[in-house]
């Protein structure tokens, strides 16, 4: 049997998916059946070179060999390779980390056929194709987002925007079209432009549409919401590339780099004063992952290759943050029966101190401070900013440390705890909430992981250097 | 003449300018009216009205505007489920208005005129001015839903008038097969989520 790549990435996850569908009831199954499934999916795309074949038992795999569907053409590229490993490496090790957290979860199944559904939308060709897959991805993420209660507003306002974002990203592959037969019709273009703009706007929850942000990491289950900021967020980001990609004259347009620039400072700056002032620990983790895609634009609108590279490694340092913030935030609400107020956690860092400082080293990481990748890529990002707008990375830099400033204040709620409020929580919390250890052992191998990445950043900016090269139209 | 194309040829029959006010009505009773059961009802019947402007975009198949009408009224069928179980039991069936009636009706009569006037002033390309204002009616309901209402079964339908709209625009310039099937796909989707999202609201 001889099968092309694209067959294999997109079917396999999705068998499977199906499968677990099913078998939802035995939780540790669904885990690692899912978990093993992203996995070797990733392994398969870093070890199968894309020329050639590689045969097993009379099963055949051509990762380079395109799949025509209904006469689309879907094929695995190079420039592929980095975005798909991304997505299932990602995916696998969420499920692992879910694996305490949601029990008889939806999210397993679900969430490998999303993985599945956004590879579909690097492979195929054309880019209408994949924003609608992107968009069905995402509609998925949906139906695990409530699982563990909590108000449906944060999974309604993330289907609204998602939808919203639709229209303008299919109008512009379109208008795109229309350019090439009218290339003297600059208004195409312009247009264009201005609804690529608003859509991806939308997507990355830029100011003013980051209202979904917060709503979704305070009414979600913590493991899902990471599951949206990372799998989810990084792939509408080389969804973003891949219009670039397609349609290069779109990244010559001066006013893009400038729009880039604009919206990510004032993304940072707004998710940086609303992070400093957060009472709820959800919406801190909504607000500092705000920052990181204004960092991640900014370090975009430099219109550099140093750029691109920036942004893959923001991307990279952000599932052992947010991983790690997860597990913490996971833990606490367990503690105060899914409340993440302030008033309610205070001193609850005394009674679960692995899931307080899987939180707190975790909110460290995101907020770019040392010791973590995230630093290495902020302080990236600075050193580029200074070349060209030094007050751009001043500003940068405070809104860092405005996030900064908001997981000390939640530091200090969770640590301290006066003799009045050390009565009424100890009368309100159950006494039977311990941490689970294997939970706790997961909480520190990531942090281990954190840790080194922060020592030894050279292997992932690596990745990131290399995955920049790919993408020739910034030079 | 089968019975199957007889009813076609009668949909096709509706004008477009008639669906288009049809579509308007039905809009106007979801946002104007709080009882679910005519809510879901006007829903239906939007859908039978959207088919008729998809006879307009499908003319050579008009198997097509049935399939997208069928996946209306599955997702009508998906949404009435969740409204039925969201309903508490103590909760008699009666009619009444919408809470804020008058900005309701004041902003549905504004934004009514401004779709208008935006199909006399902009063309669509490859679009007919009609059907135009078929789309534009369509993308005022949905932002009239999504912006002024916390429900989570209006603000779905607003969801799905987007969708709707973005249907027929995309499907009159590239009224391929993949494209529809994929659209079709998140419609039903969008139906499924919206419906999960009103039980799950409930037990919240």
């Amino acid at each position: 049997m001889n099968l092309a790549g694209p067959v294999v990435v997109l079917a396999a996850p999705l068998a499977v998916a199906g499968v677990l569908q099913i078998l939802r009831r035995w939780t540790l199954l669904s885990v690692w059946l899912s978990a093993l499934t992203a996995i070797a999916m990733g392994v398969m795309l870093t070890l199968l070179p894309l020329e050639g074949a590689w045969s097993f038992r009379g099963v055949t795999i051509e990762l380079g060999r395109s799949l025509v569907v209904m006469g689309r053409v879907l094929t695995i590229e190079a420039t592929d390779i980095f975005v798909l490993r991304y997505i299932f490496f990602t995916a696998g090790a969420l499920f692992l980390l879910a694996w305490r957290l949601l029990p008889h979860s939806n999210f397993f199944p679900v969430g490998l056929a999303a993985a599945a559904l956004f590879s579909g939308a690097f492979m195929v060709e054309q880019v209408v194709y994949a924003a609608l897959l992107v968009v069905m991805g995402a509609l998925l993420m949906v139906f695990p987002l409530h699982e563990s209660g909590g108000a449906a507003r944060g999974g309604l306002r993330y289907l609204v925007y998602t939808t919203l974002a639709l229209p303008g990203l299919m109008v512009t592959q379109l208008l795109l079209d229309l350019f090439t037969i009218f290339p003297n019709d600059q208004g195409l273009l312009a247009t264009a432009t201005v609804l690529l703009g608003v859509s991806f706007a939308i997507l990355f929850g830029a100011v003013p549409f980051q209202s979904w942000l917060s709503a979704v990491a305070t009414d979600g289950a913590p493991p899902v919401v990471t599951y949206l900021f990372t799998v989810n967020a990084g792939t509408v980001w080389f969804l973003l590339l891949a219009y670039f990609r397609s349609y290069p004259w779109l990244s010559e347009q001066a006013a893009l780099g400038s729009l880039f620039t604009g919206l990510g400072l004032l993304m940072m700056v707004t998710g940086g004063v609303l992070a400093a002032a957060q009472q709820r620990l959800g919406r801190l983790v909504g607000y500092a992952t705000l920052v990181d895609n204004g960092a991640m634009l900014l370090a975009l609108g430099t219109g550099r290759i140093e750029g691109l590279a920036l942004t893959a490694l923001l991307l990279l340092a952000r599932p052992f943050s947010l991983g790690l913030m997860t597990l913490g935030l996971q833990g606490l609400r367990r503690l105060t029966g899914g409340v993440d107020a302030h008033e309610a956690l205070e001193g609850a860092g005394l009674r679960m101190p692995w899931s307080a400082m899987a939180f707190l080293v975790g909110g460290v990481a995101l907020a770019g401070f040392p010791l973590s990748l995230g630093f290495t890529a902020r302080w990236g990002l600075y050193r580029v900013l200074a070349l060209t707008s030094l007050s751009n990375a001043l500003l940068a830099l405070a809104s860092t440390a405005a996030v900064m400033l908001g997981v000390v204040s939640s530091m200090r709620v969770l640590l301290v705890q006066t003799s009045s409020q050390r009565l009424t929580t100890e009368a309100a919390a159950p006494s039977d909430v311990r941490e689970d250890r294997v939970v706790v052992v997961l909480i520190v191998a990531l942090l281990l992981v954190t840790l080194a990445l922060g020592f030894f950043p050279n292997v992932a900016s690596g990745f990131a250097t290399e995955m920049a090269h790919w993408y020739t139209f910034f030079k | 003449m089968t019975p199957f194309a007889l009813w076609l040829d009668r949909i096709s029959g509706v004008t477009t300018t008639t669906a288009v006010w049809g579509l308007f009505l039905a809009g106007a009773v979801i946002y104007l009216v709080a009882e679910w059961r005519l809510r879901v009802l006007a829903l239906f019947g939007q859908y039978f009205f959207i088919g008729v402007l998809f006879t307009r975009v499908f003319v050579d198949r008009p198997e097509m505007s049935l399939l997208k009408v069928l996946v209306g009224w599955l997702i009508c069928g998906a949404l009435f489920l969740s409204a039925r179980i969201r309903q508490s039991a103590s909760e008699h069936p009666r009619f009444h208005w919408a809470a804020d009636l008058p900005f309701r009706a004041l902003s549905l009569v504004m934004m009514t005129v401004v779709a208008y006037l935006a199909s006399q002033r902009y063309t669509l390309p490859l679009v007919p001015q009609d059907l135009a204002l078929g789309c534009i009616m369509l993308v005022v309901l949905a932002l009239l839903f999504i912006g002024t209402e916390e429900d989570s079964g209006v603000v779905g339908v607003g969801v799905l008038n987007l969708l709707a709209a973005l249907d027929v625009f995309y499907s009159a310039q590239d009224p391929g097969l993949v494209v529809t099937g994929l659209l079709i796909m998140v419609n039903l989707l969008v139906g499924l989520a919206i419906s999960y999202l009103t039980v799950v609201e409930v037990e919240a």
